[in-house]
């Protein structure tokens, strides 16, 4: 039985509508992201969830209680915050205390518990401070805190590491990935970070302009992508997109001077039709395949691999992975693709199949 | 600690100079003040004033006018600032963050506070006239028997009182509706999804948040009350029978209908005396250095 249904949410501020018939099924103990650009309405979705956002039409289920109605004091939903949302005035102890003294803890136990938590998010040294003496990434550990003091139903996280340096927010996400794992509860979180969202998530739900576009496992999104959004959005470097046209009777595409077999498609596209092939990176670094001749402007260099950037003759700008070596400057290099690996998109941006 | 730049800082030519000058003017009327208040300066016999010492103090001490209207000072203070922070902050929870016609609402709250006191106090007088004010109409619309506002010793200066609520709890409103819109929400949502009761969120979370607003505000209202006199001049004259009579009306009292110069310049100086230790123990209670910058 899923632990949180949304069904059917919409909520609009004004003429503007945030969120848009949105539907989402987290189950037990999982690990559900909602990834989207900024402003999409994660945080809205988020504070729907939590009572503090009413919501103009559908029903938020946790548990088997339907809970659309009820105030959030009584939706026993734990909840991270954008802006960590710590109480300026009391200490990191008493901050993470609160929730025990809302449901009327005895004290001792209620040291206890925090004692323990500061153990697990490390933060014992800053038990007595202020949150305004904390750093970022300290606040950021104590709003954590607050939220596993409790055994709530559901942990609700809205993009609790995007004010963190690259290293913390790295170290930081493979703790709460840690506690995950061994608290097993159900979690949903928000993020714009997809890199973060591929490494946490059991299921991701991929937002835009208030729509769901996909939700499916990492996995999934990454290798069959419904549109050239979530394509785009999923992945880095980012995917690249060619304009194709069809030939042969819809069995193949071109693109420049390259011919792409497409028969393994079972949609039938039309001769001339204008499609869009998309292509990651790091599939253009094979022996064999489709050939693109790239004019290389400049190399990134990671170490392990590189990213090339350059030009096609027909000047469309791609990115692709180089393993073995890295061409300069000026050079002209060829790329390679099999063509079961690239996709093909209409002009709306759905996926050919 | 000090900024480095502190030292070699160009502007200071500029502010020092002024602040020099505005010590050494305050430090010496301050001096001059306690000198007169040392000898029996009186305008009802120019020419012959001697030291007296500690006289004036001492009188003051046996004066019963004066530690009465003291105790009054004392009364009316921390009434008029404990009721306006509380109505003022009562109300603003009440009307809370958004609502309709806000602007319009703000607008009329800065009403009594560019009213020019003359005009409150005499407005206040027509209300409280026993036979034709507004007031006593009211009652007697809800059939209670009729008050003497400002004619009945017991009851005067709780009418000069009500004038000041009424011309002072919008500052209040308006410098405490600023700070908790400047508030983070943030912390007010964290504290509902931890399970606070809407009393709660306010007394735990928001009350604290506004705590250093409220402060500044107290005590800006209480300075303003010890030293009210407009009031009390047009509504009571100090009357009747001086039971509205301050330690500052009666400081001009002795001033300006007795020419008593020195003992007048005595009570002013304990005036002040009292009042800064009375703030400052009020200040150090609400700003507590703990972690404070
Ligand atoms: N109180 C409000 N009044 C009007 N519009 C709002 C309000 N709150 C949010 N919006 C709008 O709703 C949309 C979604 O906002 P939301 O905060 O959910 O975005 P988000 O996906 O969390 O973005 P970010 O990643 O930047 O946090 C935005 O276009 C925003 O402008
Ligand atoms: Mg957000």
């Amino acid at each position: 039985m899923a632990q949180l249904s949304i069904r059917s949410v919409s909520k609009s501020y004004g003429a503007v509508q945030v969120l848009d018939d949105v539907s989402v099924e987290v189950e037990e103990g999982s690990f559900v992201v909602l990834l989207g650009p900024s402003g999409c309405g994660k945080s809205t979705l988020l504070h729907a969830v939590a009572g503090l956002n009413p919501i103009d039409s559908g029903t938020i289920v946790i548990g088997d209680r339907n809970v659309t109605n009820l105030p959030a004091r009584d939706r026993d939903v734990a909840m991270v915050f954008q802006s960590y949302a710590l109480y300026p005035t009391m200490t990191v102890a008493q901050n993470i205390a609160f929730p025990l003294k809302m449901r009327g803890l005895d004290r001792r136990t209620s040291d206890e518990k925090v004692a323990g938590v500061a153990r697990l998010l490390q933060i014992e040294p800053l038990l007595a401070r202020l949150p305004r003496e904390l750093s970022g990434g300290q606040r950021q550990r104590v709003a954590i805190g607050r939220a596993l003091v409790r055994d709530p139903r559901l942990f609700l996280f809205d993009e609790p590491l995007s004010n963190l340096d690259a290293a913390l927010r790295t170290e930081l996400r493979a703790e709460i990935k840690r506690l995950h794992q061994s608290i097993r509860r159900t979690m949903v979180y928000v993020t714009h970070d997809q890199t973060e969202a591929l490494t946490l998530a059991d299921k991701i739900v991929v937002l835009k302009a208030g729509r769901i576009e996909q939700t499916g496992t990492p996995l999934s999104l990454y290798d069959d992508p419904d549109n050239a959004f979530v394509a785009g959005f999923i992945g880095t470097p980012r995917m690249n997109f060619l304009k194709a046209v069809v030939v042969d009777d819809g069995k193949a595409l071109t693109t420049g001077e390259a011919r792409v077999d497409i028969s393994h498609l079972k949609t039938k596209l039309e001769n001339g039709k204008t499609v869009t092939l998309g292509i990651r990176p790091e599939h253009l670094d094979e022996k064999q395949g489709v050939a693109l001749p790239l004019a290389v402007d400049v190399t990134e260099r990671l170490g392990s691999t590189s990213y090339v950037h350059g030009a096609l003759p027909s000047g469309e700008t791609v990115v692709a992975e180089r393993r073995e070596d890295q061409p300069r400057f000026g050079e002209t290099i060829t790329l390679r693709f099999k063509p079961g690996l690239a996709r093909v998109f209409d002009g709306d941006g759905n996926r050919i199949r | 600690m000090r900024p480095v730049a502190a030292a070699s800082d160009p502007t200071k030519h500029f502010f020092q100079p002024i602040i020099v000058c505005l010590t050494m003017a305050s430090v010496a009327l301050t001096l001059f003040v306690i000198w007169i208040s040392l000898h029996d300066l009186s305008l009802m016999r120019a020419g012959r004033e001697k030291f007296v010492g500690l006289d004036n103090y001492i009188r003051f001490l046996g004066d019963p006018r004066a530690m009465a209207a003291l105790w009054r000072s004392v009364l009316f203070t921390t009434l008029a600032t404990v009721i306006e922070i509380a109505l003022g902050l009562a109300v603003v929870l009440f009307l809370d963050r958004d609502f309709a016609m806000k602007r319009l609402v703000r607008t009329l709250l800065l009403v009594p506070i560019i009213m020019t006191p003359v005009v409150v106090g005499l407005t206040w007088r027509f209300l409280f006239d026993p036979a034709t004010g507004m007031a006593n109409y009211l009652l007697s619309l809800g059939g209670i028997s009729l008050v003497d506002w400002l004619g009945s010793p017991q009851i005067a200066l709780f009418s000069v009182l009500i004038a000041d609520i009424w011309q002072w709890t919008p500052f209040v409103i308006l410098l405490v509706m600023a700070a908790l819109e400047s508030a983070p929400t943030d912390p007010l949502n964290a504290a509902r999804v931890d399970g606070a009761r809407e009393w709660q969120v306010t007394w735990y979370v928001l009350l604290p948040m506004l705590r250093r607003a409220l402060a500044i505000v107290a005590l800006i209202r209480a300075i303003d009350s010890i030293k009210a006199f407009d009031l009390f001049y047009i509504m009571t004259r100090g009357g009747p029978a001086l039971s509205t009579e301050t330690l500052n009306y009666y400081g001009y009292i002795v001033a300006f209908t007795n020419f008593d110069i020195s003992y007048a310049l005595a009570i002013a100086i304990i005036l002040t005396v009292f009042t800064n230790v009375a703030l400052l123990t009020m200040y150090s209670v609400l700003f507590p250095k703990t972690g404070d910058r």
